[in-house]
């Protein structure tokens, strides 16, 4: 078991320094930039995206698909789900004990913009 | 043995379960393969590492239940060391799910700067139970260092729970962290502080041998049930003109007296027992058990012990209790006559029962050779052998054994070490 340990200890630190060795000199991932062009959606047509395996939010000004990521979510579905086709940026900035996401996931985020949610008129 | 037959699978079985619970309830689906391990290999690390929580438990009915201490605390290893290199893997496969696409990601994702705190206490987490593992291999510290280093494997296991609760996954981890705290609070006040145990008092400490003393124990209050071959858990406090280490340490019961009075054999390994050899009358001592199931449930069959130095206490334990019911040859090996504890007394046991056998052999500072002082092949064939001794030994007689034809389940032994 000794011999287990030491030999899974170094694979570990190996493969860790490697990542962070290799990532660290990568270009970050490119997330989708929030052009000009972009498609502005309407709060409505949000709204129509509020199902589990057809989930759109609204988070910080940008619309996000995110049913294919959204089985991938550690928390259970009945946290998240609630939030599909509407405006969530208060709950992906007050997660676990009222603290936003990190870094990784707005990265993460960023990669399931599809558009800007549309200013509603007065 | 019992443990070896009657309980072979149930700890196996019950890792298994405390692994593959979490394992179902966070089954993922419709990701990819990379991902969908890293999250069964956390979940199932964190089962396991629960299973060998229970396992660290000394209570009675439960090493009845399991099959004995001894195999409790060689699957609390195993459940250890496994749950450990599942932990290892856990999040290197989540970097690497995203690493095809997006180096960056990948360390992102592993990196302990710039993640929150469900990353942070991951980490915190996995080096400690790093570091307590380390601290476990290293069997030279002494066992007081040792013991408080080994513990810090306990809050690793916590914070990795407050990892689980980091990432917002409340339902099945607050009440596994109860449980984890229940059963790390148990072993601390039940077994570590010694509230399982009973109170006894030092009534006799006599000198058997160079560093081995006998010492006798009478109950203040409920007295242990222990059989011969069993072993109790004591700890000696400070009475008069003595200062007890306090610390619990396995002895085997040596005599068994009628009124709840216990013997135990003990030989100068360590600080604590080697000083005790100059234990005092009316020290108190409080004794936890008894544990083990050598030397229960012999069959009638002619028997062969074999012991080395203090491994002879179970045996002698077993002959003061009576006269044997079966033909049994005791071949007792020690280093030389100052080492020879208790030989007088067996000699005058085996003169007064005619199915006792005694070769008693001083085999010098070198190892002896086993297959000139074992039985030869005819003679072992219908024998049950009883092994106690030094590890070394032990395994030397396994080997001869089975080279002369004896089975292993004909062959009980103990390797109880602590550590």
């Amino acid at each position: 078991m000794r011999r287990l340990y030491a030999c899974t200890t170094a694979v570990f630190w190996l493969l860790v320094a490697t990542v962070a060795i290799v990532g660290h000199w990568s270009p970050a991932a490119d997330p989708a930039s929030p052009a000009a062009a972009e498609r502005l959606i309407p709060v409505a047509e949000l709204a129509r995206h509020a199902l589990p395996d057809d989930c759109w939010m609204a988070i910080r000004g940008g619309v996000h698909d995110v049913s294919a990521y959204l089985p991938e979510h550690p928390s259970r579905p009945d946290v998240v789900v609630p939030w599909c086709g509407r405006e969530a940026t208060e709950a992906y900035e007050t997660k676990t004990r009222g603290r936003p996401h990190s870094a990784q996931a707005d990265e993460l985020l960023a990669r399931y913009r599809i558009g800007r949610l549309a200013a509603e008129k007065p | 043995m019992v443990s070896a037959t009657r309980f072979r699978l149930t700890i196996p079985l019950l890792l298994l379960a405390s692994a593959a619970g979490p394992v179902c309830w966070a089954l993922p689906s419709g990701l990819s393969p990379l991902r969908s391990l890293g999250i069964i290999l956390g979940w199932a690390g964190c089962g396991l590492l629960l299973g060998s929580l229970l396992l660290m438990l000394r209570e009675t009915w439960l090493s009845r239940w399991l099959g004995g201490l001894e195999d409790m605390y060689r699957w609390h290893h195993r459940a250890g060391i496994v749950a450990y290199v599942a932990l290892l893997a856990h999040p290197l496969a989540l970097a690497v799910d995203s690493w095809p696409e997006f180096p960056a990601v990948a360390w992102q994702t592993l990196s302990p700067f710039g993640n929150g705190w469900a990353v942070r206490l991951g980490w915190l987490s996995l080096l400690l139970l790093m570091f307590g593992l380390a601290t476990t291999f290293a069997t030279r510290l002494p066992y007081r260092r040792w013991r408080w280093l080994h513990a810090s494997l306990g809050i690793g296991v916590l914070l990795g729970l407050g990892h689980l609760l980091q990432l917002g996954i409340e339902e099945p981890v607050l009440p596994l962290l109860a449980l984890a705290t229940l059963l790390l609070g148990w072993r601390f006040i039940r077994d570590d502080a010694g509230l399982a145990a009973r109170p006894y008092i030092v009534r006799s400490a006599t000198p058997v041998a160079d560093g081995v003393v006998e010492i006798g124990l009478q109950p203040l209050a409920e007295a242990v049930v222990a059989d011969p071959g069993q072993f109790v858990l004591v700890a000696f406090f400070t009475g008069p003109g003595f200062r007890g280490c306090g610390q619990f340490h396995p002895f085997t019961v040596s005599s068994i007296g009628t009124g709840g009075e216990i013997r135990v054999g003990v030989k100068a390994l360590g600080d604590c027992t080697r000083h005790l050899q100059s234990i005092a009358v009316g020290v108190p001592a409080r004794v936890h058990g008894a544990f083990g199931s050598f030397l229960a449930d012999r069959p009638a069959t002619t028997q062969l012990w074999l012991a080395g130095g203090i491994g002879v206490t179970p045996f002698l334990a077993l002959l003061r209790a009576g006269p044997l019911s079966q033909p049994t040859t005791l071949v007792y090996l020690y280093r030389g006559a100052a080492d020879a504890a208790y030989l007088p007394e067996l000699r005058a046991l085996a003169a007064a029962d005619r199915l006792l056998s005694l070769q008693a052999h001083a085999t010098g500072e070198r190892p002896p050779d086993m297959a000139s002082l074992l039985p030869a092949s005819p003679d072992l064939a219908s024998r049950e052998c009883y092994l106690c001794g030094p590890p070394a030994m032990v395994a030397a007689v396994r080997e001869v054994l089975r080279r002369r034809g004896v089975t292993p389940r004909h062959i009980h032994f103990e390797n109880f070490d602590f550590r």
